[in-house]
């Protein structure tokens, strides 16, 4: 009886995070269905594996290395997300972004947020996913260095450097949209 | 310091990763080059507009519901193997006629509620004033002079509480009138907002997050540990959230979705 309340606890605490996952596996995978599919396995795997969890640690953390080990483990192979040949954006930057067609940045309108969202969300799908998954971890999910570190497996140097040069490709691809001080001084 | 050799502390010194020598070190850096005192504002604000992108990004209603309703998630509870008297009739049987007054109180209670006239949850209300105003059936006290209009809010509540108030101005949409309104005996301050095609109409008054009506969809925020209470009628978009001890109504004829992603993004816990 405790038991099956205590998972009850678990489950109604961990959809707490649902709109974190979702926003995580969009970034991971190329379909919308792909990525409710992923959500909904991580959901199902972290419930399967609950008694796991160490009460008073972070669940958030949990939940997105169960649905990034899923990601790795069932799509990562198989449909392996490369719009654009990623050893180009290792070798040369700029090669990279030609080869990515920039928008044009349209009129200022009442759905600008939107459309920046829109855009944010479509030049981080097109970056490589090694720069891709520390930004939508660090930028979007608020994790530190060291939480995307252990979600991802990898060194937290890794994670500073991938996040310097994603943040670059990216930054090449808005600038148009992105406020700086800069910018916001100049207007005045 | 060669700026090559900045980047990567830059990165670190936006999202405050650094040790204490690194953050001197790169400050110095920072005072004496502007190139890479540029970058840093470049990356400030790129982090930013990320964050706020991935706010607007929620999961759909149809996934929640997915999700709510796969029984490997959510499993049903598990009955007894016992008869279906067994399970409803208590064993002991001097508790029998409490059983059947308990029954008659629960089948005599609902008559009476059914007998009572319907009122009409407050919620729910409000959309209905957004459409007399949007239809010109309400008038509204025009200004586009926000202060003036809270203070005479404030006033007609006898200071009991203050309007909440949205800054919308990015989306080019700005107040342009309000009203008090009295709905089941409860007085709701209305703000009205309009520009560019759209138009929100932001409700205060004094509740509970009980005033959500049934229909809603709720929306956890644990960054903000907020909810947010989502429900559309008559073409009309709502979100509900509490502040203390206000309840706020934003009404809009923005899609569910967008208006909810506005709220979470301009709403700061109290």
């Amino acid at each position: 009886m405790t038991r099956a309340l205590t998972r009850n606890a678990f489950s109604r605490e961990a959809m707490a995070h649902l709109d974190h996952l979702h926003r995580v596996a969009v970034h991971l995978v190329k379909e919308l269905q792909e990525a409710d599919d992923l959500v909904q396995e991580t959901y199902a795997r972290a419930l399967g594996s609950y008694e796991q969890f160490a009460p008073g640690s972070n669940l958030k953390a949990w939940l997105t290395r169960i649905l990034y080990n899923f990601f790795f483990d069932n799509y990562h192979i198989k449909r392996r997300w490369v719009s654009v040949d990623d050893s180009s954006a290792e070798k040369n930057e700029p090669d990279y972004w030609e080869k990515v067609p920039a928008e044009n940045p349209g009129p200022e309108s009442h759905l600008l947020l939107k459309e920046l969202s829109t855009k944010i969300s479509d030049a981080l799908r097109k970056i490589p996913e090694e720069f891709r998954l520390p930004i939508t971890l660090v930028d979007m999910g608020d994790f530190s260095y060291a939480e995307a570190a252990e979600i991802l497996s990898c060194p937290i140097g890794t994670v500073r450097s991938r996040l310097s040069r994603g943040r670059r490709l990216l930054f090449n691809q808005l600038k148009e949209y992105v406020a700086t001080e800069e910018k916001k001084r100049a207007k005045q | 310091m060669k700026c090559e050799d900045a980047r990567e502390l830059i990165t670190a010194l936006v999202d405050e990763e650094l040790s204490e020598a690194e953050r001197f070190s790169i400050e110095g850096h920072l005072k004496d080059c502007l190139r890479c005192r540029f970058v840093y504002e470049e990356e400030q604000a790129l982090k930013r507009e990320i964050r706020a992108a991935g706010f607007r990004l929620s999961a759909s209603p149809e996934l929640r519901s997915k999700i709510l309703s796969d029984r490997r998630i959510f499993p049903r509870p598990e009955r007894s193997s016992g008869s279906w008297t067994e399970r409803i009739l208590p064993a002991w049987p001097f508790l029998r006629p409490a059983l059947v007054l308990a029954l008659g109180v629960l089948i005599i209670l609902p008559l009476f509620h059914l007998m009572r006239t319907p009122s009409e949850p407050i919620s729910l209300a409000a959309l209905e004033i957004q459409k007399k105003i949007i239809g010109g059936e309400m008038s509204v006290r025009k200004t586009s002079n926000l202060d003036e209009l809270r203070k005479w809010q404030i006033r007609a509540v006898n200071g009991e509480f203050a309007p909440v108030a949205y800054d919308l101005s990015s989306m080019n949409v700005q107040p342009v009138g309000g009203v008090v309104q009295e709905v089941n005996g409860r007085k709701m301050l209305v703000t009205v907002y309009a520009g560019k095609g759209l138009s929100f109409t932001c409700f205060t008054f004094l509740g509970t997050e009980e005033d959500a009506p049934k229909i809603a969809s709720i929306f956890i925020d644990p960054d903000k540990k907020m909810k947010f209470y989502s429900f559309s009628k008559d073409g009309f978009s709502a979100v509900l959230h509490r502040e203390g001890k206000v309840i706020c109504i934003l009404v809009s004829n923005m899609s569910g979705d967008e208006l909810l992603a506005l709220v979470r993004a301009k709403v700061q816990p109290s």
